[in-house]
């Protein structure tokens, strides 16, 4: 019992608004790590210019470094986002020659600073700024140590760069959320399209419509469509035998009805009362073989359209002995040479309905009894394989030809005559009990030249308890 | 009529110095260090006061130098104004400033405000201050090369009589000088010229305004327009020149401290004082001149822009004021200055 609730389209929505909200997350993290870095590269490069501005203005005097802040330097470190300024010129003993970063560049950040230009983000007087720091080789006429540069401003600029970036990423993804949700609910649409006419085609149909289905499908319904034509032909197939074993069975019927009509008519005219017991004894006769049809019709029925009842382990070997030795005894074989091929000694366990293979092995014995001569052989035995058991019944009776071989289960093929007393039905009642249990029908000449039927079933092993 | 101005804001002065205990109980004082005269300022001071009867004000009227030194010690202002524009700068770097957000502080001029924590809020021309006397022996100057070639050409008679800021004493006049010296490199020709002629060096525009009304001085450089302004109106033996070829502009610069004791208030007077009302009391009432184009009044940027052309140089209000207040480059710049101001010395 498959259960799956809501619709399609909403499965499809959800899945896709998983995807496109997990993707959307990974996007958005990436855009603001990247806005920031955008940021902070841009204004980077402002504090090195500010940097590079006072280290043009660096120069000896008595041996010491004397510089004349630019002006212009604090106009690029302030950038156009007002930030608060912050310098500091050291000289070699890490003394600070001018600046009004109070003595807050640490020795390990001047050491980092000797080797490479240095960029830290610290906090100052409770607020964050960025601290860009160089180390400058000058010349002088009297000493040549070197001198540091350090310089530094707030975040408030790298803060809105990067929000404004951000906000723009997010503008565009929240508009490419937009677009694609329209898409994706026209895309759904579309792609559900064949669903929806196949839904129309088969809600259009008459109940007992069984035609099969008009219609070309994408791939993915294509097995759908199959399965339903091939239920659609299953259907039709079982009408159709429906249909034919009704029509027969009232022909079937109507023949020995004719007969018990003409026989009672002539009676009827005739004031003998010899011919009246003559009479009767015929129509007790057809109405004993109407009535053994009607029971054959109805048990074929049972078999064909019962639904199946609980299966139970059963030995062939004894129902098989039973079923001889209780046909054995009748007055119909008393002409006959019936008899049991050597048997397996150890049981032969199937799962099976017992009333089924009682009724299919006395079916092949009455079948076997009726359309051989007097004083044929008939003999039943077991075959046992590694998984399934072959029940067999052959006779040195006259046979059939070969092209009535596979004909022969069909309901109401007498092999061609129509002179025997059989309805036959019998090859048509075994073959349906067979199919019900999953086994199988050879019929084929026997190395006597008569008719060798077997029945291959499926064997169960009994259990180790 | 301005001798009766004059009066009236001296009566409000008297009347700001009254005890606390005579008013109300519930009032706020707000404590404002600042280099601005108080007597120039007394009408906006007032309309403060009448606008806001709750706000007891404690106006302290200092030099540029007591009061960036009263910024940086507690118990600190709430408001402190001065017009050494490098050091406001630099205390507003330090981060002791506190942002103002109103619509007053939007709506005020980008060029005249820095991170909407401190705004310039006066538009005083730098002008020449010259005695009529002067004129009846020489051409008086209207420019900068003018003065120079006057003090090369009458030494004689100039000597002694020349006045302007001590660079060293006054933060004003250092950044005057620097200003100067950033437009020009022959401002140091004039240092020379000046000190040729026995420049006397003064610490405001106060003590240079009467020496000259003493006669002691001929002309002075670099007075502050707004004082230089009012004074010649009762002094009419004065006459001020704003110069022909540029005139600096300096800007009095107002912060609210950041660890103002009372900072709604002082949001309040800053408000008030960017407002269009403090304003128009500025540009009508006062020589400081409004800044703001929309304003009327005798003392507006605008006017003296009609007045004076498009000569007027603001001092750029940004991080470049920083530099002047470098200790390096200030002692290099005082350095120079005292190698220069000696440089014709016989």
């Amino acid at each position: 019992m498959i259960t799956i609730h809501g619709t399609l389209k909403f499965r499809l929505a959800l899945w896709l608004l998983v995807t496109v909200s997990g993707l959307g997350i990974f996007l958005l993290i990436e855009a603001y790590t990247s806005a920031h870095r955008a940021a902070d590269r841009a204004f980077d490069s402002q504090l090195e210019a500010a940097g590079l501005t006072i280290a043009e203005a660096i120069q000896w005097q008595d041996g010491q470094p004397v510089v004349e802040i630019p002006a212009a330097a604090f106009q690029i470190l302030a950038t156009n986002q007002q930030e608060r300024v912050f310098y500091a010129v050291i000289d070699a003993t890490g003394q600070e020659v001018t600046g009004n970063l109070k003595s807050s560049v640490r020795p390990t950040w001047r050491r980092e600073a000797k080797q490479h230009p240095v960029w830290l983000s610290i906090p100052y007087d409770d607020v964050a700024i960025r601290l860009h720091g160089r180390e400058l080789d000058s010349a002088g006429w009297e000493s040549q140590e070197p001198v540091q540069i350090w310089v530094g401003h707030t975040l408030s600029g790298r803060q809105a760069l990067a929000n404004q970036l951000f906000e723009r990423s997010l503008t565009r993804f929240l508009l490419m959320v937009l677009l694609a949700s329209l898409l994706m609910m026209l895309a759904i649409k579309t792609a559900l399209r064949p669903i929806r006419r196949l839904r129309h085609l088969l809600r259009r149909r008459e109940a007992d419509d069984i035609s099969p289905l008009n219609a070309q499908v994408p791939a993915e319904l294509y097995d759908l469509a199959e399965t339903l034509n091939s239920l659609f032909a299953r259907q039709r197939e079982g009408r159709d035998a429906l249909l034919r074993l009704t029509a027969d069975a009232s022909h079937q019927l109507k023949t020995p009805l004719a007969g018990l009509q003409n026989t009672s008519e002539l009676a009827l005219q005739s004031d003998n009362p010899e011919q009246w017991y003559q009479a009767l004894q015929r129509v007790h006769e057809s109405a004993a073989r109407t009535s053994r049809l009607a029971n054959q019709l109805l048990s074929l029925a049972r078999l064909r359209h019962a639904s199946a009842q609980m299966l139970e382990r059963l030995d062939l070997k004894t129902t098989l002995r039973d079923c001889v030795m209780e046909w054995a005894e009748r007055d119909i074989a008393q002409h006959h040479d019936l008899g049991l091929a050597p048997l397996p000694a150890s049981p032969v366990t199937i799962k099976a309905e017992p009333w089924a293979i009682r009724e299919m092995i006395g079916n092949l014995i009455d079948n076997a009894l009726r359309h051989t001569p007097q004083g044929s052989e008939i003999t039943l035995g077991l075959e046992c394989g590694i998984d399934e058991v072959t029940l067999f019944i052959e006779d040195n009776g006259p046979g059939v030809s070969e092209a009535m071989l596979d004909r022969l289960h069909h309901p109401f093929e007498r092999a061609g005559r129509q002179d025997t007393l059989g309805s036959g039905l019998g090859l048509a009642i075994v073959d349906s009990i067979v199919r019900r249990h999953e086994g199988s029908l050879r019929v084929q000449r026997s190395s006597t030249s008569g008719l060798y039927v077997g029945i291959h079933l499926p064997l169960t092993y009994p259990s180790p308890t | 009529m301005i001798r009766s101005r004059a009066w009236h804001a001296l009566f409000i002065c008297w009347g700001l110095l009254l005890p606390s205990t005579v008013l109300a109980q519930t009032q706020t004082r707000l404590v404002i260090e600042a280099a601005l005269d108080r007597q120039v300022v007394a009408p906006l001071l007032e309309a403060f006061t009448q606008a806001h009867p709750d706000i007891e004000l404690d106006y302290r009227d200092r030099s540029t130098i007591e009061v960036d030194r009263q910024a940086q010690r507690a118990p600190a202002p709430d408001v402190v104004i001065s017009s050494a524009m490098p050091w406001q700068m630099a205390r507003v770097n330090d981060g002791l400033a506190q942002p103002l957000e109103s619509k007053q502080a939007r709506n005020w001029p980008a060029w005249a405000k820095w991170r909407d924590e401190v705004f310039g809020f006066t538009f005083e021309p730098i002008v020449t201050v010259y005695r009529l006397e002067l004129a009846r022996h020489m051409l008086p100057p209207t420019t900068h090369a003018a003065l120079y070639r006057l003090l090369m050409t009458q030494k004689k008679r100039l000597h002694g009589r020349v006045t302007t800021y001590s660079p060293t004493r006054s933060g004003v006049g250092y950044t005057l000088f620097q200003q100067d010296a950033r437009y020009s490199p022959r401002f140091w020709d004039m240092v020379a010229a000046m000190g040729s002629a026995d420049v006397e060096l003064e610490d405001s525009t106060q003590d240079m305004l009467e020496g000259l009304s003493e006669g002691k001085y001929w002309i002075g450089y670099n007075l502050l327009g707004s004082y230089a302004m009012r004074w010649a109106q009762t002094h009419p033996e004065l006459i001020v020149q704003v110069p022909q070829d540029y005139a600096l502009v300096m800007m009095r610069m107002a912060f609210i401290h950041r660890d103002a004791s009372h900072p709604a208030a002082a949001k309040a007077f800053l408000n008030f004082l960017l407002g269009s009302e403090g304003q128009r009391i500025l540009a009508g009432r006062t020589p400081l001149f409004s800044i703001l184009a929309d304003v009327v009044g005798p003392y507006t940027a605008q006017r003296l822009r009609d007045q004076v052309g498009e000569r007027l140089y603001p001092i750029p209000l940004d991080a470049s004021l920083l530099a002047f207040v470098d200790a390096q480059r200030r002692d290099a710049f005082i350095a120079r200055w005292n190698r220069e101001i000696r440089i014709l010395d016989p």
